[in-house]
């Protein structure tokens, strides 16, 4: 994740959902195929960003195997915790 | 659609590394600042218009209401919870790998801060755990997404309201935007408190 303020966020995204809202009921766009190019544009960029970070290449590299456990705990942790709340307030 | 995901993640890396170390054919902020950004940029907007043109997302929303707050209230407790148990695994200081869980992914900000803290060893484990839970949620988004429709969310930590949610929403649907927003914003708002309190119980 990057450094971005919330606002540069929040403009775009409230933008889209002000203006979708005003195109209800016009006829229905397939946002499909852009998305996944715009998509695929982002995660490659993302992966040139670490692939020219050696900073974080050396880490990675140096405390890698820890890295990986602690990440794969982190997020299964987090998945339970989530779902176990969520059944327990009954979450739609 | 996983395949072409992380065939352009690995082709960003291999592209970024060649280009970084065998002689910058293009300035590396070009992609990794400016592309990123307006894709970003544009895919908030089409993920908002989505949402905005979608009769039933704003009636879904109602329904959940203040209780979408659970979500990232649940995924910082399982992150810590699941640092402390990893230190104790791993044979490391399970405060200071709590402290590195603690960064829900955002790795700019754990790695720099948890290498003041506790050095530079340390810094380097905040800074690799927290990326790889990034491209961790990336890569598991469509198997997450059929163990729960929050789980890649709960997954993204604080990325879920910007690098990982493209894909959290292409998965979850529309209908996660807002819950996956939020739940990522508090995280990203919290987590540098969450840091030292953790840090401060050594």
């Amino acid at each position: 994740m990057l450094n971005f303020s919330v606002a540069e966020l929040m403009i775009p995204l409230v933008a889209g959902i002000v203006l979708g809202y005003c195109l209800r009921g016009t006829k229905h766009v397939g946002f499909g195929k852009v998305t996944l190019a715009a998509i695929l544009v982002l995660i490659f960029s993302l992966g040139f960003g670490i692939g020219s970070n050696n900073e974080l290449l050396g880490s990675l590299t140096k405390v890698g195997l820890n890295a990986v456990v602690l990440a794969s705990l982190t997020i299964v942790f987090s998945v339970v915790f989530v779902k176990a709340v969520r059944k327990l307030i009954r979450l739609q | 659609m996983i395949k072409y995901i992380l065939s352009a993640l690995f082709a960003g890396i291999a592209v970024g590394y060649v280009n970084n170390n065998y002689g910058n054919v293009f300035a590396n902020v070009w992609i990794s600042d400016y592309v990123f950004t307006a894709s970003l940029i544009m895919l908030l907007f089409v993920m908002g218009l989505a949402f905005g043109i979608d009769k039933e997302s704003i009636t879904k929303l109602r329904q959940t209401g203040p209780r979408i707050l659970i979500i990232p209230l649940s995924t910082a407790l399982g992150s810590i919870c699941a640092g402390a148990i990893g230190g104790l695994i791993l044979g490391i200081s399970p405060i200071a790998s709590a402290t590195v869980s603690a960064g829900y992914g955002w790795y700019t900000l754990a790695g720099p801060m948890v290498w003041q803290i506790f050095g530079a060893e340390w810094g380097a484990l905040g800074f690799a755990t927290n990326f790889l839970r990034e491209i961790l949620t990336i890569i598991t988004a469509p198997v997450m997404r059929r163990v729960d429709k929050y789980a890649p969310i709960a997954s993204g930590g604080a990325t879920s309201m910007d690098t990982t949610l493209p894909v959290i929403v292409r998965y979850s649907g529309s209908d996660v935007l807002v819950a996956s927003f939020t739940s990522g914003f508090i995280l990203t708002a919290v987590a540098p408190f969450t840091i030292i309190a953790i840090a401060s119980l050594r």
